[in-house]
């Protein structure tokens, strides 16, 4: 029973020690002293575009189809495969692509960044940087955490669009029992603009996260390469949690309540 | 033949060789005043009292693990000690905000075991990096100081190369090149003599010896070479369980009459020092 609670003691100090590290990235940030090394976060940025975007839209693109498909084939089975849309744009928009975008974020990027700052932590890379004056914290963490915000919304609704198009294509062309017309009127009335705004902040919550709990794990690294490995593994473990826990309160948030379907008027 | 009682052997006193013996160092550069530090149950610094001249090279000298690299992270503030006190240049680091203690650090070279260079970065960009970060020099004046000090350090034609095309000698003068580029008052070197062989040790030493020269300040050296000690130290303070044993002037520790200086600074295997 003491083991227990010991282990659990452990586990709300370790989460404490998490949010506060969070928070002075977050503080660093928000106080724009991140804008000293602005710089430093167009370069991040540049590295977000050139490694990350087209492996994200790959796989929106993949998801899309498969809500494409899976939604004309449903409505189908129930005799409306005319409504293959409303699958599609609830798929795609609310669920799926989010869901695909923290995976591959957690996946590609967040592995990325516990990796780089661990390194950097064991062969004595971020105590270099502090030595000659240079606040490590602000310098690797939060220019990441800008470039993240300044990249991501444009890397996300593209993907948002590669799932879009993906979707029509495989209901509209591969299966083809609706019309391109008939397809984009269910589409769209099923979706508004206050939709994809809200899928924006669930991917970009995602984002965030991932991109703390990157630089949480990397940036406290110990132990050498195999610490780093079995940081990287703890990270992966724990965005994967996060993205979820992000997109089930997201959906509750969002659409718990009116779920936005123009059904029956 | 009776068997001895281990009980009954006097207790053996961690700290009769440290006699204190010290000169008197005016005006020191550095000063470690009572400081304690410990890691869980592992007292590394117990109440160390040490002062390191201006304007010299200094060599802190001790066994293994007895805490040489942990004095360095107490200068710079990587580390700040449990009890006591680190002053450079007479005010205190533990007590330094972020923004003084930054400054501080700007005028602070310190070249790691390993050199620290950043692997994402070239030789060149690598050693313009402070340049960039904390003046307003344009890149050709940022480019004429990479290259004179790259030419010191012999890496004149390295410019382009990536850390981990690099040996572990010419990364550890590349790091020497970058903890030199803004002129700092204290330079540092953790063990810059590890790794190396012989030879490449001996030119090392000449370089720090060389560059000391041409630019003073407090130069402070951590090893347990005592080839190298022999070579640059002018002062030394051998440090043993987390206490300093003797300091003083180089001539002076090498006379030193303290077995456990006399047996260190000679490396002989009998004396109070052994594998525990």
């Amino acid at each position: 029973m003491s083991a227990i609670s010991t282990k659990g003691s452990g586990a709300l100090e370790s989460a404490g020690v998490l949010m506060r590290f969070c928070g002075r990235i977050l503080g660093e940030v928000y106080s724009l002293k991140v804008m000293k090394y602005f710089g430093e976060a167009l370069r991040q940025a540049g590295i977000l575009i050139l490694s990350s975007t087209i492996v994200i839209w790959s796989l929106t693109f993949i998801i899309g189809l498969q809500c494409g498909i899976e939604g004309a084939y449903f409505n189908r089975s129930v005799g409306s495969p005319a409504y293959a849309g409303v699958f599609a744009a609830w798929c795609d928009l609310r669920e799926l692509v989010p869901y695909s975008f923290g995976y591959m974020m957690a996946a590609k990027v967040g592995t990325g960044i516990v990796a780089e700052l661990g390194s950097m932590r064991i062969s004595d890379e971020i105590d270099a940087l502090e030595v000659m004056g240079v606040p490590s914290l602000t310098f690797l963490c939060s220019t990441k955490l800008l470039a993240a915000w300044m990249v991501l919304p444009f890397v996300y609704l593209s993907g948002v669009g590669a799932g879009f198009l993906a979707s029509y294509l495989a209901v509209v062309q591969q299966i083809g029992e609706v019309s391109s017309g008939g397809y984009q009127l269910i589409f769209w009335m099923f979706q508004n603009p206050p939709d994809l705004i809200y899928s924006v902040i669930k991917g970009m919550t995602m984002a965030t996260a991932i991109v703390l709990v990157g630089c949480y794990y990397g940036y406290n690294a110990s132990g050498g390469p195999v610490g780093v490995g079995t940081a990287t593994a703890k990270s992966m473990v724990l965005n994967i949690v996060l993205v979820h826990i992000i997109g089930m309160l997201g959906t509750q948030l969002f659409w718990g309540a009116n779920p936005n379907a123009p059904i029956g008027g | 033949m009776p068997i001895e009682d281990p009980n009954t052997q006097p207790p053996v006193d961690d700290y009769q060789w440290h006699t204190g013996r010290t000169t008197e160092v005016v005006d020191p550069a550095i000063e470690f005043i009572g400081v304690k530090k410990a890691f869980g149950s592992n007292k590394v610094l117990n109440g160390l009292d040490m002062a390191l001249p201006d304007d010299q090279i200094s060599m802190i000298l001790g066994p293994s693990g007895t805490g040489k690299s942990v004095c360095i992270k107490h200068i710079v503030g990587l580390l700040y000690p449990d009890d006591g006190d680190v002053l450079v240049h007479g005010e205190s680091v533990p007590m330094m905000g972020d923004d003084q203690l930054y400054a501080m650090r700007q005028r602070c070279g310190l070249l790691f075991q390993d050199g620290a260079l950043f692997g994402s970065m070239n030789l060149y960009d690598n050693v313009a990096f402070p340049l960039r970060q904390h003046t307003e020099k344009s890149e050709d004046e940022i480019a004429h100081i990479v290259n004179q000090r790259l030419k010191e350090v012999g890496l004149g034609n390295s410019n382009e190369k990536m850390p981990n095309e690099l040996s572990g000698g010419m990364r550890k003068r590349a790091g020497f090149a970058r903890a030199l580029v803004l002129d700092p008052d204290i330079v540092m070197f953790d063990e810059p003599d590890s790794g190396l062989d012989p030879v490449r040790t001996a030119l090392l030493c000449e370089l720090i010896q060389e560059i000391h020269a041409e630019n003073g300040g407090a130069y402070v050296v951590i090893t347990h070479d005592i080839a190298s000690a022999r070579r640059v130290a002018e002062y030394i303070a051998v440090l043993w369980k987390g206490q300093i044993v003797e300091s003083g002037a180089a001539t002076d520790l090498f006379e030193s009459a303290n077995p456990f200086v006399r047996q260190f600074l000679s490396g002989e295997s009998q004396g109070p020092l052994g594998m525990e």
